[in-house]
């Protein structure tokens, strides 16, 4: 199994991402939200799918998620980037947020910045190439999730 | 002019080691074809009909002496010795290799120049009145603004995968509006409220392509400190509900039509309430360091009154036609503002050779502070031209053909490459600017028409803006033969509407013809007063549809 970058290393995928109605779900699990909002229970996290912006999750405590992922169904599908940063900078999520699908390593700069941290890469990308471009570059203009002043409060 | 500091430099040497990189992975086959697309795309590099194409990023317009001269040497080292100015500011390359393009970054980033985002679906140059800081009714200079929503949009990381492209373009002057800002996907224009206060009124979901529309005011009045959190607002509502499943319906502008403005509006209003305010609130410091960059040159103190000027204005045409069209009151006394056309019988619209480029930054030099500006017309500026040397700038212009004194009569067409280098146009468009030229060389009848923008575009896409032009042509595919569509009654200024077609399209030999005809009509109904464009809005399409459609006799 494809493992993740996580933090900027290569480790082990202990979660498994539930994608069906068959497969029973546990612990470990990350389930798709609205599978979760139909009936809460105890998981490792959830998945919202592009066209679920995170409102959808407005007034769950988000903290008793380990992991929230954010499928990139296209590399080209961008929306993606803004639910990232909802769920860091509205919705306060401090775990672990995950790209999922088929987003590209040439995205990982901007991933970075809007808050994601781990990376489901799919099954033919090879992280260890993939971890050279793991670098947000070293200046910018805009404020990010990481620090969200815009250069100009910098200077 | 903006000047790069170390954080400008580091920003773009990094992009150029990012791009050589993405290169080298997709000539080793490391990336594939559909990977490397949206990667080039963002540094405006498209593989067209021949060769690839490279944009070159030029801010909203503005060029030193040093740069143009960079562009004319790259285009004889790397290209075929020409370049071709677009209508958004920008200069494109028809013929580079791919390979060389990481090598062409490097050179132009030694001279504070890019291609970043000048394509893909993310946010574009930001483009501005050519006149700006100049004309004397200005309400301010909008070239600080355009550098901060510059800085702001560059490698923006949440908008760089977009649903479709994101044009935004700035006006500052209530008289015109020469940077077409209500076909943009924002258009901006800088105003002041009654206390005196700096902001703009936001106007969104204009566009040309498939679906022309003139944008609607969203906004009458965002000030200044809050400009970018507010187009922060916009674009993240658009970024979530823009169509993505088909990319000729993905523009904001339609987003805008379903939801109506009011819907969208209030998705928006939602949306800043949550950042209004916060860390992207410009401060009054950064708008004071912006505007250090655009302080007016050391002016001489002149007049107005210039007896060689005026004596020669009166002893030749020439020159008489030339100061009437191609140059523009300035906003101090004794200067005046001086188009180069690019726009000479035989040359594709906007192209210059590289000989044209140097020539264009010596005049700059010689005449004008050293800087240039590209205008959205496809022509050059030299913004601050002292009165008592337009006798000899004339000379010089008509030396290196920027002397063709038609500026904004008909043969100062808008026009894309075409068929003839583009790989997605329907038709050629430069045969038609040429056919066209030829039809109407005669100064003293382009002079009777008058004021007159007839723009031409190979495709639907409409990056000639064939919809605005107050005659339109818009090449056509029919069973694989190149046909051309004609509309009338557009205009892109305050006043801007998108033409009407007139019928069923023509063939290409028929075009000059059909335009003549229309011009007839025209000058048969007009009053005294009116420009074509007037007149068409007073009797309409009919009698303009029959005479082109009319049967020789």
């Amino acid at each position: 199994m494809q493992k993740l970058i996580k933090d900027g290393l290569i480790v082990e995928n202990v979660y498994s991402l539930i994608n069906d109605e068959d497969t029973p779900i546990n612990e470990n699990s990350i389930i798709p939200a609205d599978k979760w909002l139909a009936n809460p229970t105890h998981v490792a996290g959830i998945w919202l799918e592009s066209d679920q912006n995170p409102s959808l999750l407005e007034g769950i405590d988000l903290s008793q998620f380990k992991v929230i992922g954010v499928n990139f169904p296209a590399f080209a599908d961008g929306r993606g980037f803004t639910y990232a940063r909802l769920l860091r900078e509205r919705y306060n999520f401090t775990g672990e947020l995950r790209a999922l699908g088929n987003f590209i390593p040439d995205q990982l700069g901007y991933l970075l910045r809007v808050g994601f941290n781990s990376f489901d890469f799919s099954a033919e990308v090879n992280l260890e190439s993939a971890l050279k471009l793991h670098k947000p570059f070293d200046v910018k203009y805009q404020g990010d999730v990481n620090d969200p002043r815009p250069l100009f409060l910098r200077r | 002019m903006y000047q790069y500091d170390t954080i400008d430099h580091q920003l773009v040497a990094e992009r150029v080691a990012q791009f050589r990189d993405q290169t080298e992975r997709f000539l080793n086959k490391e990336l594939s074809e559909q990977e490397f697309l949206p990667l080039r795309l963002q540094n405006g590099l498209y593989v067209q009909r021949y060769a690839p194409m490279l944009r070159v990023a030029i801010p909203y317009g503005m060029l030193s002496s040093v740069q143009l001269r960079t562009l004319a040497d790259i285009s004889r080292r790397y290209d075929r010795g020409y370049g071709h100015f677009s209508t958004r500011q920008n200069l494109q390359f028809n013929w580079p290799k791919l390979e060389d393009v990481p090598d062409i970054l490097a050179e132009l980033a030694d001279v504070e120049m890019h291609a970043i985002q000048t394509s893909g679906n993310c946010i574009r140059n930001t483009t501005t009145d050519q006149y700006s800081g100049v004309i004397s009714d200005e309400i301010a200079d909008p070239r600080p603004y355009c550098e901060l929503i510059r800085q702001w949009s560059t490698f923006h990381p949440e908008y760089a995968f977009l649903p479709r492209k994101f044009k935004i373009a700035v006006n500052a002057t209530e008289s015109a509006d020469r940077a077409a800002t209500q076909v943009h996907d924002i258009g901006l224009h800088l105003k002041k409220n009654s206390n005196g206060d700096i902001g703009f009124k936001v106007i969104v979901g204009g566009g040309l392509g498939r679906t022309p529309m003139v944008g609607s005011t969203i906004n009458d009045f965002i000030p200044r400190a809050d400009l970018l959190t507010y187009l922060e607002a916009i674009i993240r509502v658009y970024n979530q509900h823009g169509r993505r499943d088909n990319k000729y319906k993905a523009r904001i502008k339609i987003l805008v039509k379903a939801l109506g403005i009011d819907e969208f509006r209030s998705r928006v209003e939602e949306e800043w309430k949550h950042i209004k305010g916060k860390e992207s609130t410009v401060p009054d410091t950064e708008f004071t360091r912006l505007q250090s960059f655009f302080t007016e040159p050391s002016y001489e103190q002149l007049t107005n009154s210039n007896s060689e000027l005026t004596e020669k204005l009166e002893s030749s045409t020439g020159f008489a036609r030339w100061y009437e069209r191609n140059t523009f009151p300035h906003k101090k006394e004794g200067y005046r503002i001086v188009t180069l056309t690019l726009k000479k019988a035989g040359q594709a619209p906007g192209d210059a050779t590289a000989e044209q480029m140097d020539k264009a930054a010596d005049l700059a030099d010689k005449y004008s502070f050293s800087e240039l500006r590209v205008s959205h017309e496809q022509n050059l500026v030299l913004a601050d031209v002292k009165q008592d040397q337009l006798i000899d700038l004339w000379n010089d212009c008509k030396e290196s053909g920027f002397a063709t004194p038609t500026l904004g009569l008909l043969t100062d067409m808008i026009c894309c490459p075409g068929g003839d280098f583009c790989a997605l146009a329907n038709a050629k468009s430069i045969p038609i600017a040429e056919q066209i030229q030829a039809e109407f060389e005669n100064l003293d009848y382009l002079y009777d028409i008058g004021e007159l923008d007839l723009n031409i575009s190979g495709c639907m896409n409409a990056c000639g803006h064939h919809h605005v032009g107050n005659i339109g042509i818009l090449g056509v595919d029919k069973k694989g033969e190149e046909f051309y569509q004609i509309s009338i009654g557009g205009a892109s200024g305050h006043d801007a509407s998108i033409g009407k077609i007139l019928g069923p399209s023509f063939a290409q030999e028929d075009i000059s013809e059909v335009i003549h005809k229309l011009v007839d009509v025209y000058i048969k109904q007009r009053t005294p007063e009116e420009r074509f464009i007037d007149t068409y809005r007073r009797i309409g399409i009919t009698q303009f549809k029959e005479a082109a459609y009319a049967k020789a006799n």
